[in-house]
């Protein structure tokens, strides 16, 4: 099983840690996993994990939609937290046609709505969502459940 | 070789940016009100070498007379822009066969 783990922009503090931890999750449950994220996000993760003890595979967003396929991935999971990063999450899940998890974060609990629809009316991804920026504890627990559920 | 938009976008100045920093809504009620035609689109469908990125429809808009189209253009951090550019006839019609209605 394969699953693909979806970055947005790095300026949520949660986004890195949560990455890897939902990483070393999923490797637990028997997935190969990938995550995909522009160059700033990237560095985040890798500086990180510097020796891989989580991480398994990552590559560059842009390369990664221009040679993404329908059944790539069994899983999508995505950091949603920008208006940006509903479009890619709608967008992967759209090519993919795959299970997909939507982890919706964000300070404004407005923003979360607007976001958690945009997600609910364009796709059937299981979305979650929180009102969450510096603490990722909230995101943590809403994202065992749903992979507990998958 | 075949066109690739993030190439042109650096090596050229004849294109137009109509909104940047935007939300994709925004961008696609932008190119619905410029544009004399509207093609929509799938997300992922390839336009001038790029997948395109939002929320289906995607319209990308093509003024014929004057050889140029609208398209949205998302990056994670810098959202959603809509960017009018030149294109040639072929192209316009290479568009034209991803129409979803």
């Amino acid at each position: 099983m394969k699953a693909l783990i979806l970055l947005g922009c790095p300026e949520t503090p949660s986004q890195t840690p949560l990455s890897i931890y939902a990483t070393n999750k999923l490797v637990k449950m028997g997935y190969e996993v990938t995550i995909a994220a522009n160059p700033a996000a990237s560095k985040l993760v890798k500086v990180s994990d510097p020796d891989n003890h989580y991480l398994q595979n990552m590559v560059d967003l842009d390369h990664c939609l221009n040679d993404l396929d329908e059944g790539q991935f069994d899983l999508l999971l995505g950091f949603v937290h920008k208006d940006a990063a509903a479009s890619f999450f709608v967008t992967f899940n759209q090519i993919l046609q795959c299970e997909s998890i939507a982890l919706v974060f964000e300070r404004d609990i407005e923003l979360v709505e607007e976001f958690s629809q945009m997600i609910s009316e364009y796709t059937d991804a299981k979305v979650v969502a929180v009102k969450a920026f510096h603490n990722p504890t909230p995101i943590k627990v809403k994202l065992d459940k749903a992979l507990k559920e998958l | 070789m075949s066109f690739c938009l993030e190439t042109y976008l650096q090596q050229n100045d004849d294109y137009e940016i109509l909104a940047a920093q935007a939300g994709f809504k925004d961008c696609a009620m932008i190119i619905r009100y410029k544009a004399p035609e509207i093609v929509n689109v799938k997300p992922g469908d390839s336009v001038l070498g790029v997948r395109l990125i939002g929320i289906p429809p995607i319209p990308v808009g093509i003024d014929e007379e004057n050889e140029h189209i609208f398209i949205p253009y998302t990056k994670p951090c810098h959202g959603t822009a809509v960017i009018e550019l030149p294109i040639d006839q072929e192209e316009i019609d290479n568009i034209r066969k991803l129409h979803i209605g």
